[in-house]
């Protein structure tokens, strides 16, 4: 029965894998030639190197001929950015974009100090850019810019901006703080932009024309359409103002921006190609194997093997979230036992978030933040030090709580209106495989101090679920509620909805984003202090006061600092990464 | 051939005058299946490793200060033991928090083949019962529920656990069973899984029923006054027992590999119990960095699966040689 | 014949309207489409209160299925937020051609589901042809060489095959092909996406990242198929007229081609022809490691948005194509067996 040889089956089998193996022997270096014509003096020098250099464990560097300029910056982006037009999404990966081709009155470097750009300069109230009053600001904007197709960038796409994005026929995703603080925008004169607010907003810089919308592009479609929603430049964007131009967007695959040379500041780099890979474990796979210079979303396991074959540097950059437990004091929704502070504060005093950050994180990354606001310097408490781990005064405070374990199964218990009343807390986060883990030790920790958890995980978009979603964290279905957050307007806090009385999500206002329900009219007041004072060290004194007060009240719990890590190819020089702009220094990158 | 046919006459003499049962014929057709045989060793193997293993594991908590046993020792964490290769005090080494991944295999496995089990048996029921009902019945009940078996047939089955999934996330309550606590995740993938897998067969259950329902046997329990659901329950699904216990036996295999793709997606069993399919998706990450998180959970999936498939294959030969092949 | 088709259209029309409620019910517990926007945190009250507005999701829930079937030009939508209706709504509904808006991109979702499909027809129909040319080669082989040594191994494997899981084998190979490979200094291949950024899109390029996702794609389907075509193979060839033709002198090559290979490849045919409507959906888990821009992906990715216009224009394509391929199954069959009466 020797018949398998006639079938041609097994000859176009052969073929294929013959096929197949002689394109992977190919390797990159023999394919065709490369796409970019424009930039002749790199293509030539250009593609060899780079395939040589991406073999990481390659000691020595067989052509290590460093090219002047040119070449294509590659970086890992693990979810895809919704829309470019800046108005509609408030996605991370498409906001860090608009380094590139979409930039606004200023940037923040990695210190976090605003860099002028479409402004001369930062208005202050020396150089005549504040009025006394502080509630008008008149910025200059810098001579010469143009937008990408040479139209020149002039006060009236300020004012445009301004009005697409408190437009009722636009379905922007926030219109913060357009429609809270500005009165009117107008432009004098083409070089000239001047925003009246309707009271001193100290967050301004921060908060106010990050971006500016290309009038020219954008007015004839609003005039057309009746709106901005359906507009082609959304996705598309082929006109920007920055130092790369938007090139290709293919859905699922890949963004890319090439440089624009009429830039203030040149690019060095002549391409910038963001590849989406979903895949946390197909991602390190990429970033090690070299195929990505830049990656981020890293977790702090990931490190040491990243770094493992010496291309690949991992660094932590602040972008202003903590990690931290949301507590909760809503009455009737909370454990009974969660409205009393004493409690609130054992859990603190019982859980050993020092050992977690040193053993599933990396402590000098992650260290445990005292407030709500740590990772927002200068704001940042300076006298105050994160709870501390003591299981034994925990123990004590809960005893004297009436908190006692009187049936003897190791879980504390109270009457309360003639009913025994565990102390089994839900404990709620993300699928996220870190959170779990913390779950998981706090648990055992609790169960020292005889405190049950009832651990939870639920995806982010039903975590996060509206009110009328049944969203857990909206209708107070916690006791304990964990996730990374950041005070609004980073890196100039603002946090005025998360803490509020008046925000706390109820029937009548079921949008509160107040959750955990911390409620302290004095609290309230300062936080309303803080958003009218300009100046900053009067601003840091009352940021003092408000952390000491929701500190005593243990309205929050911080787990750690929550610095994003990114990977940086060694390939790629002079890379600083910022948090609020991550690729503000792209115009100084090189490529070795 | 020739070895085999004198110990068949032996056989034949030795047996009872009488004609043998159809189970017996059944359960000697079996035993023959020699790969049916190594596949009940393989899953008996497993099934007492994770229980009679149960009994065993123990170990001292440092986190609270006292020797546990059991499930409380599984759940021991000790976050200076973080993905320990295996070595003589953690025969399989440890976690990502330090936990004794031997214990966590033995109690992850009793879920594992809890979901297993009740996601086959209540796939089973549901699809015999709306198979049967609609071929007995016909007219517009058939219509109908025909009409939702093929609606549901035409959505791709990854998609279908994935919608499902969502639709019963954390709608469970917790459950205690059998002294162990569980969340309420276990019994929506049980539910997810079974939802998304009867349909195939309803189909068989149907097709086979209708060619039943004209028999005469039938006829004359309906002209004797015998009630519809006795019909059905005594005299029509008996008689489509083959095809069900093959889909049940293979669909514990399926249970179990759908439950590791479940939890890939992140929409598996939650809180601190343990499965093969979230140990699975937990170690994927550390594919390189510790093979040992993934190798113990996938080597007793894959156990467990080829137990099962070679079983079901050998039941197929044993109970209906002729037929059955398309399951 | 004619009366068949139009019979079984018919027919469709109340199955895909089932398949429509039922999905429309379901994705009501899919999330909050605008819980984070993307985000990393949830939006403030008022941008919250707004786009629920805006985006129709105030509407009960039977509101917003006549919505998506049949449009909400002819209701009118509060757009400024007084609560009394002044603007007419945008939507002409599924009924009439208009599938409508992703939540997350803002595009018409067929325009999104058109960007994806290409990318995920391309890796689907070249993984069938290597699973067909596959599980063919080895299922006759071993039905050929019963219980032989390499029968036995090839039954162990294909049973192995099917108890790993996806994710786990193709992350394996990326590791070993494109990682560990490319450390040892042999020849690799890509680890992600569909070109390398260097080179620029050619045919070439998609072929070498074209070789892991399909190899993941094909290896667990050829040990699942391999095993069908085996049994059907055997059990043609226990058939009396293939004796016959043995008995006649014809050789086994020419008995296999002619009889045997005919008659047990027909099932096989069938069975993938079931299954083509079903690469429309893509390969979810293969399609995200690989960071191939596919279907599959797309799903994934917008159940995490809960962007329901998208997920259900994907759900009712499929199921409107299974119809339209069980028709023309059907339609195949009677075609080739004339004893087969359509009706």
């Amino acid at each position: 029965m020797r018949t398998l040889s006639p079938f041609r089956w097994s000859t176009l089998i052969s073929g294929v894998a013959v096929l197949g193996l002689l394109l992977a022997a190919c390797g990159p270096a023999s394919t065709p030639i490369p796409l970019d014509e424009p930039t002749a003096a790199p293509t030539a020098g250009g593609a060899e190197p780079t395939a040589g250099s991406a073999e990481p464990t390659q000691a020595a560097e067989p052509t290590a001929a460093p090219v002047a300029a040119g070449g294509t910056v590659k970086i890992s982006f693990v979810q895809e950015p919704d829309t470019l037009n800046p108005i509609y999404s408030a996605m991370y990966f498409s906001t860090i974009t608009r380094d590139f081709w979409l930039r606004g009155l200023f940037i923040f470097d990695e210190q976090l100090n605003p860099v002028p750009q479409l402004a001369a300069e930062v208005p202050t109230t020396e150089n005549g850019g504040i009025s006394a009053d502080g509630k008008t600001i008149t910025v200059k904007l810098r001579e010469g810019v143009t937008w990408s197709d040479g139209e020149p960038v002039t006060g009236d796409d300020f004012v445009f901006t301004y009005e697409m994005i408190v437009s009722e026929k636009n379905t922007v995703q926030t219109r913060y703080p357009y429609d809270t603080v500005i009165d009117s925008v107008t432009a004098p004169d083409a070089g000239t932009v001047v925003i009246k607010l309707t009271q001193v907003f100290a967050a301004w810089r921060t908060s106010l024309f990050l971006f500016v919308l290309p009038k020219h592009v954008l007015q004839p479609v609003f005039d057309a359409d009746g709106t901005l929603d359906n507009a082609e430049w959304n996705r598309a964007p082929t006109v920007g103002v920055g130092p790369f131009v938007y090139e290709e967007f293919e859905s699922g695959s890949h963004l890319s921006f090439v440089a624009n040379p009429n830039w203030f500041e040149p690019p060095s780099i002549e391409r910038v190609f963001i590849q989406i890979v979903p895949d946390d474990a197909a991602q390190e796979a990429a970033i090690i194997a070299g195929d990505v210079d830049l990656g981020l979303f890293l977790s702090s396991d990931q490190i040491e093997r990243l770094e493992a074959g010496g291309a690949v540097k991992v660094v932590a950059v602040q972008s202003g979230y903590d990690e931290g437990w949301f507590l909760n004091l809503r009455e009737g929704l909370a454990h009974p036992a969660m409205l009393d502070k004493n409690v609130r504060l054992a859990l603190a005093l019982a859980t050993d978030r020092f050992t977690i950050v040193r053993d599933l994180l990396v402590e000098d990354l992650n260290p445990v933040n005292a407030t709500f606001w740590s990772n927002n310097p200068p704001y940042a408490s300076k006298t105050l030090e994160p709870y501390p781990y003591d299981p034994e005064k925990a123990m004590s405070l809960l005893d004297e709580a009436g908190w006692t374990d009187s049936d003897g199964d190791g879980i504390r218990d109270k009457m309360i209106d003639g009913k025994k009343v565990d102390l089994e807390l839900r404990y709620v986060t993300t699928t996220r495989e870190l959170r779990k883990n913390v779950q998981a030790v706090v648990a055992q920790q609790w169960e020292a101090v005889g405190i049950r958890a009832d651990l939870r995980n639920v995806e982010a978009d039903q975590f996060f679920a509206g009110y009328a979603d049944q969203g857990p964290v909206a209708i107070g279905d916690f006791d304990v509620a964990e996730w990374s957050d950041l005070p609004t307007s980073f890196p100039d806090p603002d946090a005025s909805e998360k803490w509020r009385c008046a925000d706390i999500p109820t029937d009548d206002n079921p949008s509160g984003q107040n959750q955990g329900g911390y409620c302290n009219p004095e609290f309230d007041k300062l936080l309303e202090e803080q958003s009218r004072i300009t100046d900053a060290d009067a601003r840091i004194a009352v940021y003092e006061q408000i952390q000491q007060m929701m500190y005593d009240d243990v309205a929050y719990i911080g787990l750690w600092l929550d610095p994003d890590l990114w990977s940086i190819n060694q390939r790629v020089q002079g890379v600083s990464i910022g948090g609020v702009n991550p690729f503000w220094n792209v115009t100084t990158w090189t490529l070795k | 051939m020739t070895a085999i046919a004198p110990s068949n006459r032996l056989d034949a003499e030795a047996l009872p005058p009488q004609p043998a049962s159809p189970a017996a014929v059944a359960w000697r057709r079996f035993q023959r299946h020699r790969l049916a045989m190594v596949g009940m060793f393989m899953l008996l193997a497993v099934a007492l490793f994770v229980t009679i293993g149960s009994l065993f594991v123990h170990g001292y908590c440092s986190g609270l200060k006292q020797d546990v046993i059991g499930e409380r020792w599984a759940n021991c964490n000790d976050t200076s033991q973080i993905r320990q290769p295996p070595s003589s005090s953690y025969l399989f080494g440890t976690d990502s928090v330090g936990r004794d991944l031997f214990a966590r295999v033995i109690f992850g496995g009793q879920i594992s083949l809890l979901i297993g089990v009740c996601a086959a048996l209540l796939e089973v029921i549901v699809g015999s019962i709306v198979g049967a009902v609609a071929a007995y019945y016909g007219g517009w009940v058939d219509n109908v529920l025909m009409r939702l078996t093929e609606a549901m047939l035409n959505i791709p089955s990854l998609f279908l656990l994935i919608v499902i999934s969502k639709f019963f996330g954390g709608s469970l309550p917790d459950i205690n069973l059998f002294g162990r606590h569980l969340t309420g995740s276990v019994a929506v993938i049980i539910l997810v899984i079974a939802l998304t897998s009867w349909m195939y067969l309803a189909r068989i259950v149907r097709a086979s029923v209708l060619s039943l329902r004209e028999r005469d046997y039938v006829s004359a329990a309906r002209a004797l006054g015998v009630s519809d659901r006795r019909i059905i329950f005594t005299h029509l699904l008996p008689n489509t027992l083959a095809p069900i216990v093959v889909t049940a036996t293979l669909g514990v295999a399926n249970a179990i590999l759908s439950e590791a793709y479940v939890s890939f997606l992140g929409l598996g069993v939650t809180g601190a119990t343990a499965t093969w399919g979230n140990m699975l998706e937990g170690a994927y990450r550390y594919l390189e960095a510790a093979p040992w998180l993934w190798f113990f959970p996938g080597i007793l999936i894959l156990l467990t699966v080829l137990g099962v498939n070679f079983v079901g294959d050998g039941l197929r030969d044993a109970l209906d040689p002729g037929g059955l092949k398309d399951l | 014949m004619t009366a068949f088709v139009i019979r079984r259209l018919l027919q469709a029309v109340p199955q895909l309207f089932i398949i429509s409620v039922l999905l429309f019910g379901l994705m009501q517990a899919f999330g909050d489409p605008i819980a984070t926007l993307g985000g990393r945190t949830p939006p403030r009250a008022e941008d919250r209160e707004r786009l629920t507005r805006l985006l129709g999701l105030d509407q009960p829930v039977w509101m917003q299925y006549a919505f998506w079937l049949a449009g909400n030009d002819w209701f009118m939508m509060d757009r400024d937020g007084d609560g009394i209706g002044d603007t007419p709504g945008g939507r002409r509904g599924v009924l009439r051609g208009d599938w409508g808006t992703s939540l997350v991109t803002r595009k018409p979702v067929m325009e999104d589901i058109a960007d994806r499909l290409p990318n995920t027809l391309l890796l689907g129909l070249v993984g069938e042809i290597v699973i067909i040319i596959g599980s063919l080669t080895i299922g006759i082989y071993s039905a050929l060489n019963r219980y032989t040594f390499v029968d036995n191994v090839i039954t162990a494997l294909s049973f192995a095959g099917f108890s790993m899981p996806v994710f786990w084998l193709a992350l394996m190979l990326m590791y070993i092909f494109a990682v560990n490979f490319r450390r040892w200094g042999l020849p690799y291949l890509p680890t992600v996406g569909m070109f390398d950024p260097d080179v620029g899109p050619s045919l070439s390029e998609l072929l070498r990242h074209m070789v892991l996702p399909v190899a993941t794609l094909s290896l667990i389907s050829i040990a699942g198929y391999s095993r069908y075509v085996r049994s059907s193979m055997l059990d043609v060839l226990g058939q009396d007229y293939i004796r016959t033709a043995k008995a006649k002198g014809l050789t086994a090559v020419k008995v296999l081609r002619k009889h045997a290979l005919q008659n047990a490849a027909l099932p096989f045919v069938t069975l993938i022809g079931l299954d083509l409507p079903f690469l429309l959906a893509g390969a979810t888990v293969t399609e995200s490691i690989f960071a191939w821009p596919g279907m599959g992906r797309l799903f994934l990715e917008r159940t995490d948005r809960a962007d329901y216009p998208t997920l259900m224009a994907i759900l009712m394509m499929i199921s409107i194509a299974v119809v339209f391929f069980q028709l023309i199954t059907d339609l195949v069959y009677s075609f080739l067996d004339p004893r087969i009466r359509l009706d």
